[in-house]
């Protein structure tokens, strides 16, 4: 339906730079997440998509065509607030069927499409309801039947952000189902990395107004360029590597924490590095058939599973969760073994 | 004795309004069926015959008819002129909020009688009104603007601004931006932005504002008294005639009544019309 891209975007508000060359791409029919903390930029680079806020620099082109000087209301991105927004004085048919008033369709048009939103959303008999007399849960999927229902490139700002738990496992899925059955090209913001990584086709990790990564979720995951994007997208172990010797382009051997290794990391590594990995990488052995030896520092049953904090003969310190049924003490020695291909190799400063 | 302790606490406020509203009204009410008195203010008896006279006399329906439709106008043309001042004022912050809310409450600041002096003075025939549009020229000689209607609404309209404003400003800053982006973002231009979003949702500051307005115009006597003249009669200048003048205290309470009726009625009327609205702006 459309490509969206953004390239080297920049916005300054008096003297904080919010937008510090923000540059991303949204195939048609993708779901791009901007995934970053508050104050990141994230939001920021949304409002000026929605052409609620002017760009200092950069470009904006849907299909090719520039959109920077369109306004808001004739840009054609449905917008779903992290507050809702909706209209408290119009029912929830008049509030789903705002846009379509506004395009001056036939009534009967806009009575089937409408009826055809809340069933997709699943309100069926909350039409003549005020949003103050529904659910939060409720209101939320008129805010999204609202966007969707012109058929728009969608803008998804923290939209669950204000649900109980339940209910944003339930929306969350409801929005891509959406999304997809519908070829939607969207944006979706959200400080929240499990819902980044389940919802989107692209995701985009945000760092004081730049973009650190833009990759698939599993790339973001498993291939961090940076300990930021690492850190940000789930638990991670980091480990100093003593010497680096690269093998081939992406291939490393390496010396860490006693162990030699050979592994891939980010291409072109020069200066020192760090490892990465993964406490699901991570497995509990006996000190012999481990690649690291350490000490159990602690130890914690979680149910399903367990935790403990290893520190390794040079004081870095693993987490892992392994299974829950070989107790382990703290104090006890133990080794660790290490699934090589989930092993990752980074630069310590960002390249 | 007292069972509910709260009750004691509301005991100022009851006393207060028995004083001096509950007393006055009924003693009105009960004076506006008195006969006219021979040496002193009313009689001992009580008639019918003022209410029937109001009624009978189409120059009193037609006093009447002017207050109401003057204050209406009024009413009108302060909303026109508070609407746009409310609107910016809700977008100020910081030292020009405070600012701008001085500049609103000045009109409130002057004495009453010296706010309508200082506008016989401005709209004399050789007052600085006229002799500013003289020298641009837009007028060839003085209008005559002392003691017409016109002018008794001109100041009117000054004075009530702030009733107007405040209440709507107030309104303004309760609608959240993000409901404006929303509608621009399902393709609402400014024009529908305004008329479908901000206009109805305001309606809770404009309901006060008019309510407000319209009855302190209806009532206002010193304005009419002095920049009306002699030639434009309102209720209330002829109910202090009555009950100054004359000294025909059942007669003038009696036009008391009627005007607080008929004003009691247009308001009611205004806000059935506007029930519907007024439940579904109330975020």
């Amino acid at each position: 339906m459309a490509t969206v891209e953004v390239r080297d975007l920049r916005k300054r508000y008096q003297d904080f730079l919010a937008l510090d060359g923000v540059s991303l791409r949204a195939e048609s029919g993708q779901l791009v997440t901007l995934l970053g903390p508050s104050g990141c930029g994230k939001s920021t680079t949304l409002r000026c998509l929605a052409g609620f806020l002017e760009a200092n620099g950069g470009e904006i082109t849907v299909d090719g065509e520039s959109i920077l000087g369109v306004p808001a209301n004739r840009r054609g991105f449905g917008v779903v607030f992290q507050n809702y927004a909706l209209f408290p004085h119009m029912t929830v048919a008049e509030n789903i069927g705002y846009g379509l008033k506004i395009q001056k369709l036939p009534k009967a048009e806009i009575d089937t499409r409408v009826h055809d939103a809340m069933k997709l959303v699943r309100l069926d008999g909350l039409a003549t309801r005020l949003p103050r007399e529904i659910s939060g849960g409720q209101q939320q999927r008129v805010a999204l039947a609202r966007a969707l229902v012109l058929k728009p490139k969608l803008l998804l700002d923290e939209p669950l952000a204000n649900l109980d738990a339940r209910l944003r496992d339930e929306v969350r899925w409801l929005i891509r189902d959406l999304q997809q059955q519908s070829g939607i090209t969207a944006f979706y913001v959200t400080h929240d990395q499990s819902e980044a990584m389940a919802m989107s086709n692209m995701v985009a990790v945000m760092k004081a107004g730049r973009v650190a990564q833009f990759a698939t979720p599993r790339e973001i995951y498993q291939k961090p360029t940076e300990r930021y994007v690492a850190d940000f997208t789930g638990e991670a172990n980091f480990i100093t590597c003593s010497s680096v010797t690269p093998l081939a382009e992406g291939r490393y051997a390496i010396t860490a924490a006693g162990a030699t290794l050979e592994l891939n990391g980010v291409p072109g590594i020069t200066g020192p590095a760090e490892l990465l990995l993964r406490p699901e990488a991570l497995a509990l052995t006996t000190p012999e058939a481990g690649t690291f030896q350490g000490t159990v520092s602690k130890s914690a049953f979680l149910g399903a599973a367990l935790r403990f904090e290893i520190t390794l003969a040079d004081g870095s310190v693993l987490k892992l969760t392994p299974e829950p049924n070989h107790p382990v003490e703290a104090g006890q020695k133990v080794g660790i073994a290490i699934d090589q291909s989930h092993a990752w190799l980074m630069p310590e400063v960002a390249p | 004795m007292m069972r509910n302790p709260k009750l004691l606490l509301a005991i100022p406020a009851i006393a207060l309004i028995f004083v001096f509203m509950i007393l006055p009204i009924t003693n009105i009410f009960e004076m506006s069926f008195r006969t006219p008195g021979q040496s002193e203010p009313f009689g001992d008896d009580y008639t019918m015959m003022h209410y029937d006279r109001i009624l009978g006399d189409a120059y009193y329906w037609g006093v009447l008819g002017r207050s109401l439709l003057t204050a209406g106008v009024v009413t009108l043309l302060c909303l026109i002129v508070s609407y746009p001042i409310a609107w910016h004022m809700s977008k100020a912050k910081g030292l020009k909020a405070v600012f701008l809310y001085a500049c609103i409450a000045s009109p409130l600041m002057t004495g009453v009688l010296v706010r309508n002096f200082g506008w016989m003075i401005a709209a004399a025939l050789n007052g600085p009104l006229n002799e500013t549009l003289m020298a641009l020229g837009l007028i060839e000689r003085p209008l005559r603007m002392l003691f017409t209607q016109g002018l008794v609404i001109l100041a009117l309209v000054h004075v009530f601004v702030p009733f107007m404003v405040l209440p709507i400003n107030n309104a303004l800053r309760n609608i959240s931006p993000t409901l404006i982006e929303a509608a621009s973002s399902m393709g609402a231009t400014r024009r529908e932005v305004f008329r479908d979003i901000i206009l109805p949702l305001s309606f809770p500051g404009i309901y006060p504002g008019m309510i407000l307005v319209y009855v302190l115009a209806v009532a206002a006597y010193v304005t009419p008294a002095l920049l009306g003249g002699q030639m434009v009669s309102y209720m209330p200048t002829l109910i202090i005639g009555e009950l100054t003048g004359t000294f025909q205290w059942p007669f003038g309470s009696a036009l008391a009544i009627v005007l607080s009726l008929s004003t009691i009625l247009v308001v009611g009327v205004f806000t059935a019309l506007t029930a519907r609205l007024m439940e579904w702006s109330k975020a």
